[in-house]
């Protein structure tokens, strides 16, 4: 019994770093554009179908291929601010709102035309081994995915609290106005804050890859987790969301565990309602702006 | 002529054509193109009461959806009663839903509250996907046909569906023409304004805000048993689609929000542009639809956050003031 619990905490924990990358993305981005990214997740996919292709053309494994999904959706992120969200932002939520949304709908179905909703897995030599420590079962693939994501969060932290550019983000997170009187140019701040989630998300796309199927989507099952793991763990807080994914990874693992295989999502809600319904305020301020 | 002579004879011309339509129309497939219209206009409506005047952005509408449409099922398949008394039925178990819902949602504005009624949606159709004893779990039903059983609510001709689809849409209509001119409407845009600034010179928001969505869940589900009579067939995965959420609020936005008659156009272009697209690229290619959505979305999100009407509207005024420059 104590083994089968220490077992599915340790399955949530692993999985709980990669919810950790796609939460802090979105957390980042609502901490310092004010903007929820209800397309977060369908990065994570494009990270995925960059390390399937890079596998597949050109036998690339998937943990190198981090090299090029990062850079690569870093830019897309960029971008996305630059020439998208830059044009919303303003006091009306819809625009915001329905921007992400859209484009959330596009790349979906954009993938669903030109890959098909066909599922695409990888398969490396470590997939399939596992450490055994006692009557313990630790996957490599997920072990490594869970180190690569903590140590990826942790050079986060440092970005933003040791560098001049990190510390210019938080300052326009904390008062957008006040720091663009201190000289930080929010524009610069944005797109750099876009890039780095949406690398974030990459960086979950190529982790998952060896132990995770490609599909188009893939990405809505990470972007709930996130937007509930961000909920919980306080709107725009990088540890907060952190923590908080952690435990849905371990309540998610529990809840396959002991109530049932198709239970994950329920347990998703489930948190999302009670969060809502008794600690709405405590956790995201009352009012998500 | 003054302006509203002018807008009751466009009204009645625009009836008389609509009712005349399936008289000089035969083809099935085009009787079905406007029956499409005619209910997504209609959910389209239901979702812009809240959605638009209020601006309560909720993409979680397929939860009405389904609860009216499973409701009138299993009424008429367990216990024998018309789909006409499940169809109010089902409103009012919608009605009765929308209250706790409204009561978790509400606590979140912006962003937040359209995530918390994604998941009430999601959850309700979990919640259907298990409930095998009365709502035949993850498999659905068939709808028995009984032929020509009007007082069923099924038609031997699909005009027949095509007036009480005409006749739902007539009514949310309504309902939003007099709810835009009385006090509430005006409480509605105001709280879409600017929640705060209602609320401090006396809007009770959160009452009102539960009112409208007890009236927009109610309409909501009214579709959705006319939907499950109309294609005979009832599954978790159809009823609570989360594609029906996002067409309500994506009519509404493309045609215009907060109009009364933007989600009509905006379902007129969405509903035409997939049929073009169908006829040109066959329904082989998955996802071309909601790509083509989503572009228009858009467009219309960058270019022209009033949707339709306010570019009609736009064209309108240089129109009519062309005359006057010359």
């Amino acid at each position: 019994m104590l083994e089968t619990v220490a077992q599915a905490v340790i399955n949530g924990l692993l999985i709980g770093g990669i919810y950790a990358l796609v939460s802090i993305g979105v957390t980042l981005i609502f901490g310092v554009v004010k903007i929820v990214n209800f397309a977060q997740g369908e990065f994570v996919m494009i990270g995925m179908y960059i390390s399937f292709f890079l596998a597949n053309q050109f036998g690339v494994d998937p943990l190198l291929s981090l090299f090029v999904s990062m850079p690569v959706l870093f830019v897309i992120g960029v971008l996305v601010q630059h020439f998208l969200i830059s044009r919303v932002l303003g006091p009306n939520d819809m625009p915001q709102i329905f921007l992400t949304f859209a484009l959330s709908l596009l790349l979906l179905n954009l993938a669903l035309m030109l890959f098909s909703a066909n599922y695409r897995t990888v398969h490396t030599s470590y997939s399939d081994e596992a450490f055994h420590i006692g009557g313990l079962y630790i996957p490599v693939a997920k072990l490594i995915a869970f180190v690569v994501a903590m140590v990826l969060s942790g050079a986060l932290w440092l970005f933003l609290h040791a560098t001049d550019l990190g510390k210019a983000m938080r300052a326009a997170a904390q008062n957008r106005d006040v720091a663009t009187l201190m000289g930080i140019n929010p524009n610069r701040v944005f797109c750099v804050a876009l890039g780095i989630a949406l690398a974030l998300a990459g960086a979950a796309g190529s982790l998952l890859m060896p132990f995770y199927s490609a599909y188009p989507f893939v990405g809505q099952v990470f972007v709930l987790m996130a937007f509930v793991a961000v909920v919980l763990g306080t709107l725009g807080n990088v540890i907060g969301a952190l923590v908080a994914s952690l435990m849905m990874g371990v309540a998610e693992s529990l809840g396959i565990q002991f109530v049932g295989a198709d239970s994950g999502l329920i347990v998703v809600f489930a948190m999302l309602l009670l969060t809502l319904a008794f600690k709405p305020t405590g956790l995201g301020g009352g009012r998500a702006r | 002529m003054s302006g509203r002579t002018q807008s009751l004879i466009w009204l009645a011309i625009g009836t008389i054509v609509l009712i005349a339509l399936p008289l000089v129309v035969k083809s099935s497939f085009a009787i079905d193109i406007f029956i499409r219209i005619l209910l997504f206009s209609f959910i389209g409506v239901a979702w812009n009461l809240m959605g638009g005047y209020a601006k309560q952005l909720s993409l979680g509408h397929a939860a009405y959806f389904g609860l009216g449409a499973y409701t009138s099922t299993i009424l008429q398949i367990n216990f024998g009663i018309s789909p006409w008394i499940g169809m109010i039925a089902g409103g009012v178990v919608a009605m009765l839903a929308s209250l706790p819902i409204g009561w978790l949602c509400f606590r979140l504005r912006g962003p937040y509250f359209t995530i918390a009624t994604i998941a009430t949606a999601q959850a309700l159709m979990l919640i259907f996907l298990k409930f095998r004893d009365l709502a035949w779990g993850a498999e659905g039903t068939t709808i028995p046909n009984l032929g020509s059983a009007p007082l069923m609510m099924q038609f031997e001709t699909k005009s027949s569906y095509y007036y009480v689809a005409l006749g739902l849409l007539a009514l949310g209509l309504a309902i939003t023409y007099l709810i835009e001119r009385s006090w509430m409407g005006y409480y509605l845009v105001a709280i879409g304004e600017d929640e705060d600034a209602a609320e401090a010179i006396g809007v009770n928001a959160p009452r009102i805000k539960r009112d409208i969505y007890l009236i927009s869940s109610f309409l909501t589900a009214l579709a959705g048993t006319f939907y499950t009579q109309y294609i005979y067939f009832i599954d978790p995965a159809t009823a609570f689609s989360f594609n029906i959420s996002i067409e309500a609020a994506l009519v509404s936005i493309v045609g215009g929000i907060g109009t009364l008659w933007g989600p009509v156009i905006g379902t007129i272009l969405l509903e035409t542009t997939s049929t073009l697209l169908q006829s040109w690229l066959g329904s082989s290619i998955g996802g071309v639809q909601l790509t083509v959505y989503s572009l228009i979305l858009m467009a219309v999100i960058l270019w022209r956050p009033t949707g339709l009407m306010g570019m009609m509207s736009e064209a309108w005024q240089r129109f009519s003031r062309k005359p006057a420059r010359a």
